[in-house]
């Protein structure tokens, strides 16, 4: 085989030459001009054996893609990440004051009542530490659904085609709103498993803003999470008779709202 | 960058890269805590330097070229980069392609188990251009920027990333049969 050295003068190759390899790579990276490409195009079309090469290359730098797509963070490391991205606020006098370990040298408390505030401050620990990791694992599932490659199990904006599809899939069923806010899209929904739970993700749009809605049984996993704020996204959650519904997104906290209530309203 | 509130618009640019330059980190690293310690680190350096970013350049390249220096300055960064390399001269490199022989066939590019051995087998700086290229999906001016080396040094380590791999996946096809 001769590769041939390419010229930007001469991007048409003869059918008795073979794309020099870095021009094979340039064509599969989408590097070259689109006239370059149409000559290589040609070229293809002509040679087999640099068509069997190219179809080689890509191949390869596919299975590349996937196997280095992702090493993801752990739920909590992206929650530390995502929070250190927060619009930092100026820095003045803090209005919380600092709690002072040595106020409490004036107080003499009994030994019972301390162990008892122990026991309760644990037990208010581990329910906002349940929130918190929940907070973290929704935001961290509606970042992923962020991601330029990410497209969901169910695409459509059809609410007859979305609701039917989780059927046999999750155990619970719920309805999609027939008429949306203004300037609201139905996109699709995805499967997902919060804490081993299964849950219905429905993915929105409200102008540009994406929207991601977990539905899950309302004695779910869920059940602890609270509306909160959490690195400039709003984390609404509500629930129904029988449904837990959390919504999170950057858009404004009132059109959230008007999507979250057209939710509930068609439960 | 002009605006009233530079550090919403660098959460906003940010935010939907912080898997990728995690993912990237632990591939140059190899250590979660330690990724996620470069991740924290490029991200303080980023919104200090966000002054300096132009508008209208690409701010993934940007980041990760931050990301890159925080590891070459890192403890692992600098064991690394003791490591001896080969130029990137072409001449004194077998870089030539072959034609794909019937064994190519029998590669198992869609077992990503394999594919993920070959990779971390592969010498880390091919491996890294290989990754900003397949994986991160960025122009090779945007990666030379990021390396901080020509076009041309680029492209050739793409080549010989491509077939350092090829020759891996070939190397476990043949201790399997």
């Amino acid at each position: 085989m001769t590769p041939t050295t390419p010229t930007p003068d001469s991007p048409t190759l003869h059918a008795d030459e073979h794309l020099y390899v870095e021009e094979l790579n340039a064509f599969i990276d989408g590097e070259l001009s689109p006239a370059e490409s149409n000559g290589i195009q040609q070229h293809l079309e002509a040679c087999h054996l640099c068509a069997l090469r190219v179809l080689c290359a890509t191949q390869l730098k596919a299975a590349t893609a996937h196997a280095g797509e992702r090493f993801a963070p752990s739920h909590e490391a992206l929650a530390r990440l995502t929070a250190q991205l927060a619009p930092q606020v100026p820095q003045g006098p803090s209005r919380v004051r600092p709690l002072r370990p040595n106020a409490f040298r004036w107080f003499a408390w009994p030994a019972l009542a301390t162990a008892l505030l122990l026991a309760v401050s644990l037990t208010v620990w581990q329910h906002m530490r349940q929130a918190n990791t929940l907070t973290a694992e929704l935001l961290d599932q509606h970042l992923a659904t962020l991601s330029s490659g990410a497209s969901p199990q169910v695409i459509s904006t059809d609410r007859h085609t979305v609701k039917p599809w989780f059927q046999g899939r999750i155990p619970f069923s719920f309805n999609i709103p027939e008429t949306l806010p203004p300037d609201t899209t139905l996109n699709g929904a995805d499967l997902i498993y919060i804490e081993g739970q299964p849950a219905a993700l429905l993915l929105f749009t409200i102008h540009a803003h994406e929207v991601s809605i977990f539905v899950t049984q309302r004695a779910g996993v869920l059940n602890a999470m609270p509306s909160t704020t959490r690195a400039g996204f709003a984390i609404r959650s509500t629930r129904t008779r029988d449904l837990r519904i959390v919504a999170v997104s950057n858009v404004n906290p009132a059109e959230l709202e008007r999507l979250v209530a057209a939710v509930v309203q068609a439960q | 960058m002009p605006s009233s509130h530079p550090s919403a618009n660098f959460e906003q640019l940010a935010l939907p890269l912080l898997p990728s330059l995690y993912s990237h980190a632990f591939w140059l690293s190899r250590n979660h805590a330690e990724a996620e310690d470069l991740v924290q680190e490029t991200l303080s350096k980023a919104l200090r330097a966000f002054d300096s970013f132009q508008t209208g350049t690409n701010f993934k390249a940007w980041i990760f070229r931050i990301l890159r220096n925080a590891f070459l300055t890192s403890r692992t960064g600098i064991a690394a980069t003791r490591t001896v390399y080969l130029e990137d001269n072409p001449d004194l490199l077998d870089i030539a392609d072959a034609s794909p022989t019937p064994e190519d066939h029998l590669l198992r590019l869609d077992d990503e188990a394999a594919v993920q051995r070959a990779l971390e087998q592969l010498n880390a700086p091919l491996r890294e251009v290989l990754l900003l290229c397949d994986v991160e999906e960025l122009k090779y001016k945007d990666i030379a920027l990021i390396l901080e080396v020509p076009i041309g040094t680029v492209m050739s380590r793409i080549s010989r990333a491509r077939r350092g791999l090829h020759q891996l996946l070939q190397l476990q096809l043949r201790e399997t049969l």
